[in-house]
């Protein structure tokens, strides 16, 4: 323990050396983190609900993009048998001018109300950062994702016009890596008037008496009892009410996959990356220190230290020196990721997540494989005579 | 403890199509509790190298070494270890200190590997620095030592566990006369004082003079 308190005298290069190799691997690795828990957070938002929308296209966006989705719809799905709550939602592209192809996420306009009970049994509540959740009989007011606030400088009290109206934000939320980062989440009679100031269309359809407020929804969110199977109920949904688009979502839940998989691919291929950079980094420093110092491998096995007891010394030291350069590489890579993130996320971006279990995979990861480095290198100077391990190292 | 050795053999193989080289060829060697024995000869003809197979520090060719009636040459890997570690003491010409150890942990490098009582250890070794005129520089380390002192850190060291023989490979080699004096009366008490062998790789004349036995290697064989 003596050795893992002090720095490890003479080894200030090998400990840099691997600092070096072991914030490669953590960068890497919370850049692989950051789109793993991005997709995992889709997942679990897809398998949590399932969403409807009216039949046929229009503006909605996220997963009720479709047509319409009529108060009596909605009415009918509540009846089918297995339905625990629906909630009604009116989602909204922030902008609708500007091409989202390849974005991975868009901005989004989440129109709720916030005294009907939640539908997602995976997120019924979104954690706040600071500020409120909304309330019920709450107007122009806004909760606003993480990223959403980062790009636009938004904090609590802030004002937000969206589409010519006017909102005050009254709470941030606590980030999610997923895609209510950047969405804006609107009492539901105000996206409603939001739709409708937009949609030029459904504005003289609704004026002209076809349609009640309570029909402007472009989808809603469906949860079930409990001990429902949820792909069943929505096949239900599917063939018991008519004019509706219903996601399964466990096929949806495959289609999110499908459609992420070149992210998957890309996740695959930074963590071999950092694995093979940080392990190789890691694996050739701890080595050529234990060969640097085959003279005094000599000299000790001279004095009369067996195999096991320069093994076990080997050890110790390179225990304390991976420690301290996966240490040092952890501070390394948190510095170069807060900096890139802190430039990213004026766009609302974020690149780096460094979560407990890469932190704690490097930690275990960098101590294994310096152990093996180290008792290879070890045992390979073992099986020389200790006057050719001397006479190698002069 | 009495020292024998037989048939002495050492072949090096040649590299890149070069012929073996034979440094020993069929060394006999017998030393005594209490004897100095200076090993002489010109450069190259086997003197480092029959230190080396008698320290057991490489494996002779052919030949044996008994220790007190006991074939050493001839143990496995672990059991030479504990022979190396509190049979034998070694002085090497190059110092051979670890650098990354002050000159205290250095001599107690030698206990470490025999499983001695640090306490008892360090206070030998201790005294042993008083006696050889470095205990004031025990928390110094190698590169901040001069080479004398260096050498009289490498004999406490070689000498901690009090070893029935000890190996001297030009001892006084890398150090000026006044520190040549002072290790190789030291080496000589180990001789009186303990009963120890030792065995002594020397250029020097007086050294060679004050032993008890000599003998001259030539082309890797005793010669009269």
């Amino acid at each position: 323990m003596r050795r893992l308190r002090l720095f490890p005298k003479g080894y200030g290069f090998t400990v840099l050396g691997i600092a070096v190799g072991m914030a490669g691997l953590v960068a890497l690795g919370a850049m692989g983190e950051r789109i793993s828990r991005f997709i995992e957070g889709g997942d679990r938002f897809v398998l949590g609900q399932i969403s409807v929308a009216g039949e046929g296209m229009g503006m909605g966006a996220g997963f009720t993009a479709g047509g319409l989705l009529p108060a009596a719809r909605i009415a009918e799905i509540a009846r089918v048998p297995g339905v625990a709550v629906v909630q009604p939602q009116v989602m909204l592209p922030i902008s609708t001018s500007t091409s989202h192809f390849l974005t991975v996420t868009q901005e989004l306009v989440m129109g709720v109300d916030p005294a009907a009970p939640p539908a997602n049994r995976h997120y019924r509540a979104l954690a706040l950062r600071s500020g409120r959740a909304l309330a019920a009989g709450d107007r122009r007011v806004a909760v606003v994702g993480s990223d959403f606030a980062a790009s636009r400088k938004l904090a609590v009290g802030a004002a937000l016009p969206i589409g010519g109206l006017e909102f005050t934000v009254v709470g941030i939320l606590d980030k999610t890596l997923t895609a209510p980062d950047r969405f804006a989440m609107l009492p539901l009679e105000d996206a409603r008037d939001l739709w409708l100031r937009r949609d030029p269309l459904l504005f003289r359809v609704f004026g002209s008496g076809g349609l009640a407020r309570t029909d402007l929804n472009s989808g809603a969110a469906v949860g079930w009892q409990e001990g429902v199977d949820p792909d069943e109920l929505a096949r239900r949904i599917q063939g018991t009410v008519p004019g509706v688009n219903v996601t399964i979502p466990g096929e949806l839940s495959r289609l999110l996959r499908t459609s992420t998989a070149f992210f998957s691919a890309l996740l695959v291929g930074i963590g071999a990356l950092g694995l093979v950079i940080g392990g190789l980094s890691l694996a050739n420093t701890v080595t050529a220190a234990v060969f640097e110092r085959i003279r005094d491998f000599g000299v000790k096995r001279a004095l009369g230290a067996t195999d096991a007891q320069l093994l076990r010394e080997v050890l110790g030291e390179a225990l304390g020196v991976s420690l301290w350069g996966v240490g040092l590489g952890v501070l390394l890579a948190l510095a170069i990721g807060t900096a890139v993130d802190w430039r990213t996320l004026r766009e609302g971006q974020q690149l780096f997540y460094f979560s407990p279990r890469l932190l704690t995979f490097a930690f275990v990861f960098a101590v294994l494989l310096g152990g093996l480095a180290a008792a290879y290198a070890t045992l390979r100077i073992a099986r020389l005579s200790p006057a050719e391990a001397i006479r190698r190292g002069a | 403890m009495v020292i024998r050795a037989t048939g002495l053999t050492k072949v090096y193989q040649g590299v890149d199509g070069a012929p073996p080289v034979r440094v020993l060829d069929g060394v006999d060697l017998e030393a005594r509790p209490g004897q100095v024995v200076a090993v002489i000869g010109e450069s190259g003809s086997g003197k480092s190298t029959l230190l080396n197979l008698l320290g057991l520090l490489e494996p002779a060719d052919a030949g044996e070494i008994w220790f007190d009636g006991e074939r050493v040459s001839h143990l496995g890997r672990s059991a030479q270890c504990r022979v190396r570690g509190t049979r034998i003491g070694y002085v090497f010409q190059a110092f051979l200190l670890i650098g990354s150890l002050t000159a205290l942990d250095n001599v107690l490098l030698a206990a470490r590997y025999v499983g001695r009582d640090r306490g008892e250890a360090e206070r030998e070794a201790l005294a042993l620095m008083e006696r050889m005129g470095v205990a004031h520089r025990r928390g110094h380390y190698p590169a901040q030592l001069s080479g004398g002192e260096q050498q009289r850190v490498a004999f406490c060291r070689a000498v901690l566990n009090a070893p029935p023989l000890v190996l001297a490979d030009e001892p006084t080699g890398n150090v000026d006369d006044v520190h040549a004096r002072v290790i190789l009366a030291e080496l000589r008490a180990q001789a009186r004082e303990r009963g120890a062998v030792v065995i002594l790789v020397t250029h020097r004349a007086e050294a060679a003079a004050e032993a008890d036995a000599s003998l001259r290697l030539s082309a890797g064989r005793l010669v009269p």
